[in-house]
């Protein structure tokens, strides 16, 4: 569903790269954590699949398709088969619920009986029905952040990202946004959330990616947010790489 | 839905912005009506131009009583002398030059000078005497004047010899003049209002980038996230010429109304002339309000 092939992405040539050599095959319906420090990279990562940036070098596939390749007039077709939810939730603070969601099928120009048809439904997928009328502000983060993921999924996207969606929740309202995501993925639409909240990765036992200055040190399925094996064989490689070129760059560590 | 979805977002952006909104209505209202005015008034030239320079005359004003030119110091006109200029108008030389004349005596100008300013007070305070008797002479080409003139200036009778296109001419030179000035002020107020749209586009899709950045995310495409900005800077410049225009027409109203009746032989451009330049002005407005808004877009709108 989404594969990077030795992606690389420089912000600032004066800086080490955001991502550095980065390839990575995310299959359709997969679950994914994205760990890591914060800068290692995990926004770009997504940002990337989005067609927000560019990749300074290597290929980004979304759905088989070389995103380099898409034509800018297209890239709303490609963002319409990926839903984002944010730290921030981004609501509009002036409409209500169902408006807020409703918006999201509006702008691509979706019928008014089909709104009403499936933004009920959506919104008892996140656990929020009869809260239909209520604005933004009359709602709990962990309500807003449902908001925020009926409105990412209303179109049926087949991929979701999910950039720190629990970074501003208590722990126990963040299992709760993870139960909606885990539903959505057991509907089959693929997850990839970038997070720094060990509890929720280690409850899960998802596939975890780990990032550290931009390159994976870690690819396991069902791991905790901590890698309990000792770090060997290839893994011992990069991490070491990874090291020897943070000495040389200026930007880096020392 | 898109469609109902694009005006209701209009309408929510022209609200949330009223002032700024009204500020560009008021400037391209007001650049816009310098701009028909300029137009209006070259079209008021080229009217009376049409309608005059057929009618336009040379006169050889001829000495009476109070005249005080040199060459009247004999006293007024005599018989004789002007038997003479009318055998000389008729003399081959000189008619070569002229399709026809007529005399005008004391008594008819003194009538023409009542009825042109029957509304003025003026006319009580003139009296047959005060006026001078004239040839008219209608020219076969108005430029010849000089021939005219040169002719019939020294002779014994004459005061002056006048060219009535030259009278007209200088009128034309002024309101030609004027429409420069006009043309030149709706410049600066076309540059002022293209910048005030363009601020206020920016400060539009500033205040909402929230919903811009969502419509970005869901795949809206560039058209529908663009053309609430685009119509809202057309819309507002669209107001404002139909202001201008609604302005030029209650002026026209105003030069056919009370001003033709205080100018009886002019020729006034018609409210109906207005139609011509409305639309252009409305086409005016619009453009420059949409590719200004476009290329802030550009600038200040990611999509
Ligand atoms: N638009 C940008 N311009 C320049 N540098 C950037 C930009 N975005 C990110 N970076 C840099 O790229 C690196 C990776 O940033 P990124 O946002 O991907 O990290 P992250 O893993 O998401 O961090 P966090 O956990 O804090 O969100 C950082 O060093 C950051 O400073
Ligand atoms: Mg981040």
């Amino acid at each position: 569903m989404i594969r990077f092939e030795n992606v690389t992405k420089v912000y600032d040539p004066n800086a080490r790269p955001a991502l550095d050599d980065v390839s990575l095959e995310i299959e359709r319906g997969e679950f994914t954590f994205l760990v890591g420090a914060s800068g290692s990279g995990k926004s770009t990562f997504l940002r990337l699949i989005l067609k927000e940036d560019r990749a300074t070098s290597g290929s980004v596939y979304v759905a088989g398709q070389n995103v380099a390749n898409i034509s800018s007039w297209r890239v709303p077709r490609l963002r319409r088969g990926i839903g984002v939810v944010f730290q921030d939730f981004r609501l509009l603070p002036q409409k209500n619920v169902f408006a807020n969601v409703a918006f999201a099928m509006q702008v691509i120009g979706k019928s008014r009986s089909i709104i009403r048809e499936t933004v009920p439904e959506v919104l008892k997928t996140v656990g929020l029905e009869g809260k239909e009328k209520r604005m933004p502000h009359e709602l709990s983060g962990g309500e807003q952040q449902r908001v925020a993921i009926a409105r990412a999924v209303v179109n049926r996207p087949g991929i979701l990202l999910a950039d720190e969606p629990t970074g501003n929740l208590d722990p126990i309202t963040s299992m709760g946004i993870m139960g909606v995501l885990d539903k959505i993925n057991q509907n089959g639409t693929t997850v990839v959330m970038a997070t720094h909240d060990d509890d929720i990765v280690n409850e899960m036992r998802k596939r975890v990616v780990e990032l550290r200055n931009g390159v994976v040190v870690r690819d396991e399925a069902k791991a905790l947010y901590t890698s309990m094996i000792p770090v060997v064989g290839e893994s011992r490689l990069l991490k070491d790489a990874s090291d020897e070129e943070l000495d040389r760059a200026p930007g880096g560590q020392q | 839905m898109r469609l109902a979805f694009i005006l209701g977002e209009i309408g929510s952006g022209l609200r949330r912005n009223l002032s700024m909104v009204v500020s560009v209505i008021l400037v391209t209202f007001v650049s816009l009506t310098f701009v028909g005015a300029a137009g209006m008034l070259q079209m008021q030239i080229n009217q009376m131009k049409g309608y005059w320079y057929d009618k336009v005359q040379v006169a050889i004003f001829l000495c009476n009583e109070s005249s005080t030119s040199a060459g009247c110091a004999s006293g007024a006109v005599t018989d004789e002398q002007r038997e003479n200029l009318g055998k000389m108008l008729e003399s081959p030389a000189v008619k070569q030059y002229i399709s026809d004349f007529q005399f005008e005596s004391q008594a008819e100008a003194f009538q023409h000078f009542k009825d042109q300013f029957s509304n003025s007070p003026i006319v009580d305070s003139v009296t047959q005497d005060q006026l001078p008797a004239s040839f008219r002479i209608n020219m076969k080409d108005p430029e010849k004047y000089q021939i005219i003139s040169e002719t019939f200036a020294s002779q014994p009778g004459v005061e002056t010899v006048s060219d009535q296109r030259q009278v007209l001419e200088r009128i034309f030179v002024w309101m030609n003049g004027a429409s420069v000035v006009a043309m030149g002020i709706a410049v600066v107020m076309i540059v002022c209002a293209v910048l005030l749209i363009t601020t206020t586009i920016r400060l539009s899709a500033f205040s909402r980038r929230r919903e811009t950045g969502i419509m970005r995310l869901v795949g809206a495409s560039k058209t529908v996230i663009q053309l609430p900005f685009i119509l809202e800077g057309v819309i507002a410049a669209v107001i404002g010429a139909l202001l201008a225009s609604g302005t030029l027409w209650l002026v026209t109203l105003w030069l056919n109304g009370d001003l033709s009746r205080q100018f009886l032989n002019t020729p006034f451009i018609s409210s109906a002339q207005v139609l011509v330049v409305a639309p252009v002005l409305i086409a005016l407005g619009g453009g420059l309000a949409g590719i200004a808004s476009l290329l802030t877009l550009r600038r200040y709108l990611k999509v």
